[in-house]
């Protein structure tokens, strides 16, 4: 149809290629960072990065950056940093880094909202958040980093060529002119298997978007983030030296998409294909999979039942093929805005629906 | 036409509070249409079906029609999110060839904007849809031109690369003869290595009314059945002998896997049906059960010497190692040939999660909530919603706007009921139909809970967490 329209006339028009929108998932797990505080203290990490971002910035034009930090039981927008909730709370007292002449001016307002954010997000956190938990919200940095990305697409599309306007990321951009959107995804906490599901799901939505998810890896080791990054073909490293982060992020992280076709990137040597049971999200290499809904548990349950499905399982035969299984009856359609109960397939309520 | 009045009384219902009067009107007939000949399964053509998108528009207040478009989008994205999706059964083993008629008949524009490209497009659509219901199966697309066979992609179980090429085929033209036989021999040899637990089909995409073929296409029939291979047809122009007879005897004498598209509507359908697993025909209609998989590490043995794979015996660097033995298999999903363990990658299965936890519809916010909670921007994207109107009162029903569309939030924001954010429209779509996440629900869990299990509890895999 590119034919008919006449669209790869403008393409030929264009020079090199488009911008590109770079969004960074920052890991400011506070176990993770004081374990790796004697190699590479947060303050550092920050100061490397903001020179990655720069860099990024200036590689054109209209480049974009956006960050969000993956703390231990949040996910919050480092930059842009969100509107305060009410009014009265002005930023009306301008940081002296923005009037310094010296600095380009982008460049100071991106580091000085970043800054804040970061010291407001750590001075809000409690004792009793970092005492709960020793993970991060990875998943959730994630979904806001498609969302953001989805709709910075469809804005982008709409500023220009008009585009077929519906629907361009469920079929799969092809836009090689548009904006190029990416993740960076710089990692310190390890075990990640509680949100097995959710960051499969991340991972998927990415591949669909062909949103690249980059993953640098100071410390720790996630076997979903590895199939995150490979399934959408993403770069993944593992630093053996945190101390040379800049460096790593300048020479393997920079290029974006259209550059990487020309360059070898580092890729993984052994990609780790483990899935998370369901039943007590521990990591495992060879589960017992329910053939009617693909549930994955660690051992065969008492009483011969899905516990995701309720179907009763043949047991003890563990070594057979997969069957061919009458399909499911179909739920019933639930009303929207009606008092919500769980999905019909028979479960536990929860409490407090 | 009689019956266009009725048909109109019965839709104003969904669209109460809609101002468009003259939607639809007269233009659709819901009677059973006095089909043309042919048989029963038709519903209604083409030019039945008009809708013109100027009569649905009213203008707005200010006498623009932006906000009118801009409702009907938001409607129209709406709509699609609050179908449900019903958990279906996934768990089969396809493997499928696609055999795609890229012959002189093609050029044809019976079917708009020609045979070749509404082919290709609607071949993509199918690709993504089989994957997206059949996450552990395999495919491989094949064209008939020239009189010969082209390979368009392998066999392989990731949509991407098959669209890929896919879309290469664009550029090109339909031309020469198609031969069923060369497509049917190769399909053949494609899906011999099939592991026997699986289905094996054939999908052709038949534009022409000839084959060129350079032997018996019966001896090709009979070894198709010996293969346990069946065949579908979807023909674009008309019923053809050899097909009929082609899906017939591998089908088990069941004519129905023949038809014949009518429209680009029913084509579309023909072919997307077949992206539900097929029945089967064995004896025994076995149980559900419980498999034993591996999920086997991926080693790409660079700088490690070569070894044998324990499927094929060939030289190769890299591949998957067996989780229980460590023996070597080149591709996946396979069965380990040492042990008979089976072994599949673990995001082929995670692919189909988002069925079984789906994530609850979120709710239109009124103009009052928006206002008491002073939402100002998205929650995941940061976009700015719609100013809240100074006349509305935390009392106050609010003024409603022109043109509003059920289903659409007046405020534009629209809340999960687990974590109470706010969100805009786009993001509700993508958080419903690619992403299967709430931002909401998984950017936050200070919310009471202890750890990430119950977190995924909130999102209705109640049973699961109960149990644990
Ligand atoms: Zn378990
Ligand atoms: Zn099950
Ligand atoms: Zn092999
Ligand atoms: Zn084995
Ligand atoms: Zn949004
Ligand atoms: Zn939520």
């Amino acid at each position: 149809m590119d034919r008919v329209d006449g669209t790869d006339h403008y393409e030929g028009d264009k020079q090199g290629p488009g911008p590109s929108l770079l969004v960074i998932v920052l890991d400011t797990n506070p176990h993770a960072w004081a374990l790796l505080n004697p190699t590479l203290p947060l303050s550092k990490a920050i100061s490397n990065l903001l020179v990655f971002i720069n860099a990024h910035l200036a590689s054109h034009n209209a480049n974009q950056v956006a960050v969000v930090a993956s703390h231990c039981h949040r996910s919050v927008w480092l930059y842009p940093r969100p509107e305060p909730p009410s009014e009265d709370v002005e930023m009306k007292d301008n940081a002296p880094a923005l009037n310094d002449a010296n600095k380009y001016r982008p460049f100071a307002l991106i580091e000085d909202s970043l800054l804040t954010s970061l010291r407001e997000l750590i001075s809000t956190t409690t004792e009793n958040d970092i005492s709960t938990t020793n993970t991060t919200q990875m998943a959730g940095s994630l979904t806001l980093a498609l969302t953001y990305i989805n709709k910075a697409t469809l804005l982008f599309s709409d500023s220009n060529v008009t585009s077929e306007p519906m629907s361009t990321t469920l079929e799969g951009p092809e836009n090689t002119t548009g904006l190029q959107s990416r993740i960076l995804v710089i990692s310190v906490s390890g075990d990640l298997a509680h949100q097995y599901i959710p960051i499969m799901n991340t991972t998927f939505a990415a591949q669909r978007m062909r949103v690249p998810i980059d993953i640098l890896k100071l410390a720790g080791d996630t076997v979903f983030l590895q199939q995150a990054s490979d399934t959408t073909k993403g770069i993944y490293m593992q630093l053996r030296n945190p101390q040379g982060l800049l460096q790593y992020l300048m020479m393997a992280f920079l290029p974006d998409q259209t550059s990487r076709k020309n360059l070898v990137a580092p890729t993984q040597e052994v990609v780790d294909f483990r899935a998370a049971c369901f039943c007590h999200r521990k990591v495992v290499d060879v589960g017992f999979v329910c053939s009617i809904c693909l549930s994955i548990f660690c051992s065969p349950s008492e009483g011969a039942i899905c516990l995701t499905c309720s179907t009763h399982l043949a047991l003890g035969d563990y070594g057979s093929k997969p069957a061919v299984v009458p399909r499911k009856k179909k739920k019933k359609r639930k009303l929207n805005g009606g008092v919500g109960t769980p999905s019909s397939r028979g479960g536990t309520p929860m409490p407090n629906e | 036409m009689s019956s266009s009045d009725e048909d109109y009384v019965a839709d104003s219902d969904d669209d109460a509070g809609a101002n468009q009067p003259s939607a639809k009107h007269g233009t659709r007939s819901s009677g059973p249409v006095k089909a043309s000949g042919d048989a029963g399964g038709r519903k209604r053509a083409a030019w039945e079906d008009i809708q013109r998108s100027w009569d649905t528009i009213v203008e707005g207040a200010d006498g623009s029609i932006n906000s009118a478009v801009e409702g009907l989008r938001e409607a129209g994205k709406r709509k699609r999110l609050l179908k449900d999706t019903t958990p279906l059964q996934r768990g089969i083993i396809r493997h499928l060839i696609l055999i795609i008629d890229l012959s002189f008949a093609m050029v044809e524009k019976d079917l708009r904007p020609t045979r070749y490209l509404l082919t290709i497009r609607y071949a993509s659509e199918f690709v993504t849809e089989y994957f997206e219901q059949n996450p552990i199966s395999q495919l491989g697309i094949i064209g008939m031109r020239d009189g010969i066979a082209v390979r368009i992609s392998d066999m392989s179980g990731n949509p991407t690369e098959h669209i890929e090429k896919l879309k290469g085929l664009r550029e090109q033209q339909g031309q020469g003869n198609p031969s069923l036989q060369n497509a049917l021999e190769m399909s053949r040899a494609a899906l011999f290595h099939a592991p026997s637990h699986g289905t094996r089909e054939i999908l052709i995409i038949y534009g022409a009314l000839l084959s060129s073929d350079p032997g018996d296409i019966h001896e090709t029939i009979q070894s198709l059945i010996t293969d346990r291979i069946r065949v579908s047809v979807v023909g674009l122009a008309a019923q053809v002998a050899i097909c009929a007879e082609l899906c017939k005897s591998t089908n088990a004498g069941d004519e129905g896997n023949y038809s014949v598209a009518l429209n680009e509507q029913h084509f579309r359908e023909l072919v997307m049906a077949i992206t539900t697993p097929p029945v089967t025909r064995t004896k025994k209609q076995s149980q559900s059960s419980l498999l034993m998989m591996g999920f086997p590490s991926r080693t790409l043995g660079s700088g490690k010497t070569m070894s044998f794979c324990a499927c094929h015996s060939k030289l190769s660097r890299g591949g998957y190692l067996c989780s229980r033995c460590n023996s070597k298999v080149c591709s996946l999903p396979a069965e380990c040939p040492a042990c008979g363990l089976t072994l599949i990658l673990s995001t082929h299965l995670a692919r189909s999660y988002h069925h079984l936890f789906p994530l609850k519809n979120w709710i239109e916010v009124p103009w009052s909530v928006a206002w008491s909670e002073n939402s100002k921007a998205c929650f995941s994207c940061l976009s700015k919603f719609p100013e809240i109107p100074k006349d509305v009162g935390a009392d106050g029903e609010p003024r409603r706007k022109p043109g509003e569309h059920k289903g659409t939030s007046e405020s534009s924001r629209y809340a999960c009921e687990v974590c109470g954010n706010h969100f805009c429209i786009d993001c509700d779509v993508f958080a419903h139909e690619v992403a299967h996440n709430c931002p909401g629900c998984q950017g936050d869990t200070r919310a009471g809970e202890k750890d990430g299990i119950v977190r995924d509890g909130a999102r209705g895999d109640g049973d699961v967490v109960m149990v644990g």
